[in-house]
């Protein structure tokens, strides 16, 4: 990231037209087929070298932080869940875990566990889509489809757990709103052995095919673990160059402290690392399900709390699958947040990926934008939304909120 | 180890006249004059090791702007707080003793107006659109109306 003063002013091209400046300045984005979600990255180029990258975020940005200062507490928690597509769950645990600081009341040990249980599935689902992904992007579009088949097996679990594919909504302030199934811990602990089983065999393809060691070993430019701590990287991306960096262990959260694990750290610094890193961790994940099931303790597992929060404020951080996520807030005692902010794991690492890509070529890009796990809808904090939908009639907030109040308390609208 | 380390920002907080207190165990809260922050930050990172900063937060207080440095080193937070008028939104930027703090002074910028000196992207826009205009208030100040801005840029309402 060197700044450029000093150096011509570059001609922009006006908007709506693609221009290759005197500097060879190409254009990366925001629609591109190497990207899932609309990102710009204005790339100097030498020859076919990469020089400088300067990054042009925000096409889903839609106001999640100013929506927060709107809403009560508890919708909100439903609103930051629905900030990335993958990593939902994550999400609401830390923004509720942000809100409980400035309560007095504690979260009961078995809704920790449960929070632990789903949180390591996310995990391995988010691990297990990207390594399809980095197959994809590589050339190697069997290992994309055999491992978004492995997927479908952790997402059934969570399925049966909390009844949803993808956005779980199983966070409550101070617990989870649903109790585990019962007879569910045979089924996930002989689950979690196959996904161990089939981690350790992708482990295997990786290191001995050819056509991934190609693509993946040596890529991406090279930088020291000093460069990653001050460029303030988290989860993988500083984990790949040695940093014990993860909040799991750190700072334990849910029951993360009284589960026995190592997190997995590695050397070499290139692609390949990454894919060695996120392959042994889905192990460890899968091994701390079910050590979770089988030591799930009995009890209560919410804890109902006052819709008003006392004054105050407070910051809480989590791992996600794609590293350490950030969550302020400011309460000035009343049913409305003053002010929320959140930090997406892509924001913090967007630094380090600028600068592996220095020096790549303009081909390898995919490959090592993909490496770092990019989530750039998570990073401009957008929610999915369709509004053009076929549907006949539409329901406001409002009316959705008192939906889910008569489905889930019948009694209460018994005459 | 922690103690340690309270103990030596407790110190720096001294030497920069600086308010601190601890809400909760391993966190450290100081309130550092917008003047001395930079310095405060500095020995922060250069002395006591404290390197990762996890994000930078926008406060819209009555008078003043507030900015959160949010540190962490292992299990605890050092929270570096300062206040900048509103009349002058202005302040020195970290980027130089932390690089990884760019994206996050640029995000401020659009979102509160602060600018930060020394930012070599500071004006470019991260977040905001292209055709935001420059009279129009930044989004996240408690005075801006998400129908104004609607409004401003012809957007339409999402539900009727």
């Amino acid at each position: 990231m060197s700044n450029d003063q000093g150096k011509p002013t570059r001609r922009e091209a006006p908007a709506g037209l693609i221009q290759y400046s005197v500097e060879n300045l190409v254009p990366f984005g925001p629609i591109h087929p190497a990207l899932k979600e609309p990102e710009y990255f204005k790339l100097v180029l030498e020859g076919e070298r990469i020089v400088e990258v300067i990054p042009r975020i925000g096409y889903v940005h839609r106001g999640l932080e100013k929506a927060a200062e709107m809403r009560p507490w508890m919708q909100n928690m439903y609103m930051f869940e629905r900030t990335c597509g993958i990593c939902s769950f994550v999400h609401s645990l830390c923004y509720g875990q942000a809100v409980e600081g400035l309560t007095l009341f504690q979260t009961p040990r078995r809704a920790k566990y449960i929070r632990l249980i789903i949180a390591e599935l996310e995990r391995i689902h988010s691990h297990l889509l990207w390594v399809g992904l980095m197959g994809h992007w590589a050339g190697f579009d069997t290992l994309f489809m055999w491992v978004w088949n492995d997927r479908e097996v952790v997402l059934d679990i969570v399925e049966a757990i909390s009844g949803n594919r993808v956005h779980k909504s199983m966070n409550a302030f101070c617990g989870v709103r649903r109790d585990m199934p019962e007879n569910m811990e045979d089924r996930t602990v002989e689950r979690m052995k196959y996904i161990a089983d089939r981690a350790r065999f992708y482990r295997e393809i990786i290191d001995t095919e050819e056509t991934m060691l190609e693509r993946t070993e040596h890529a991406g430019n090279k930088v020291s673990q000093e460069t990653v701590e001050k460029l303030c990287a988290v989860g993988p991306m500083a984990r790949y160059v040695g940093l014990r960096n993860d909040v799991r262990l750190n700072d334990p959260y849910a029951a993360y402290d009284e589960v026995p694990f190592d997190i997995v750290t590695r050397n070499e610094g290139d692609v390949l690392a990454l894919l060695r890193l996120r392959l042994d961790e889905m192990v460890v994940s899968a091994n701390l399900v079910s050590y979770a099931v089988k030591h799930l303790p009995d009890g209560p597992f919410r804890v109902l709390i006052p819709p008003v929060i006392p004054a105050g404020e407070h910051s809480s951080h989590c791992e996600a699958p794609r590293g350490e996520i950030f969550y302020y807030v400011k309460s000035g005692g009343d049913r409305i947040p003053e002010r929320v902010k959140s930090r997406q794991p892509t924001m913090a690492n967007l630094p380090t990926a600028l600068e592996i890509l220095k020096g790549q070529t303009l081909a390898d890009i995919p490959v090592v934008l993909t490496a770092i796990d990019p989530c750039f809808g998570c990073m401009d904090r957008m929610s999915f939304l369709d509004t053009e939908t076929n549907k006949q009639w539409t329901w406001s907030g409002e009316q959705l909120r008192q939906y889910g109040i008569r489905y889930y308390f019948p009694e209460r609208f018994k005459k | 180890m922690s103690e340690v380390f309270t103990q030596q920002i407790e110190q720096f907080a001294a030497d920069a006249k600086a308010k601190t207190s601890q809400p909760r165990k391993g966190e450290t809260f100081v309130e550092v004059d917008q003047a001395k922050v930079r310095e405060f930050i500095s020995r922060l990172v250069n002395e006591a090791h404290v390197v990762h900063l996890s994000t930078m937060t926008g406060l819209d207080l009555d008078q003043n702007l507030g900015i959160i440095y949010h540190f962490t080193y292992g299990p605890g937070w050092v929270q570096v707080k300062t206040f900048v008028p509103k009349t002058a939104p202005t302040t020195k930027s970290i980027v130089d003793i932390i690089p990884g703090a760019i994206l996050y002074e640029m995000e401020i910028h659009d979102m509160f107006g602060v600018t930060f000196e020394g930012n070599p992207w500071i004006d470019k826009k991260l977040l905001l659109p292209d055709n935001w205009p420059a009279d129009l208030p930044p989004p996240l100040l408690k005075t801006s109306k998400p129908a104004d801005i609607r409004k401003r840029l012809q957007l339409e309402a999402p539900h009727k």
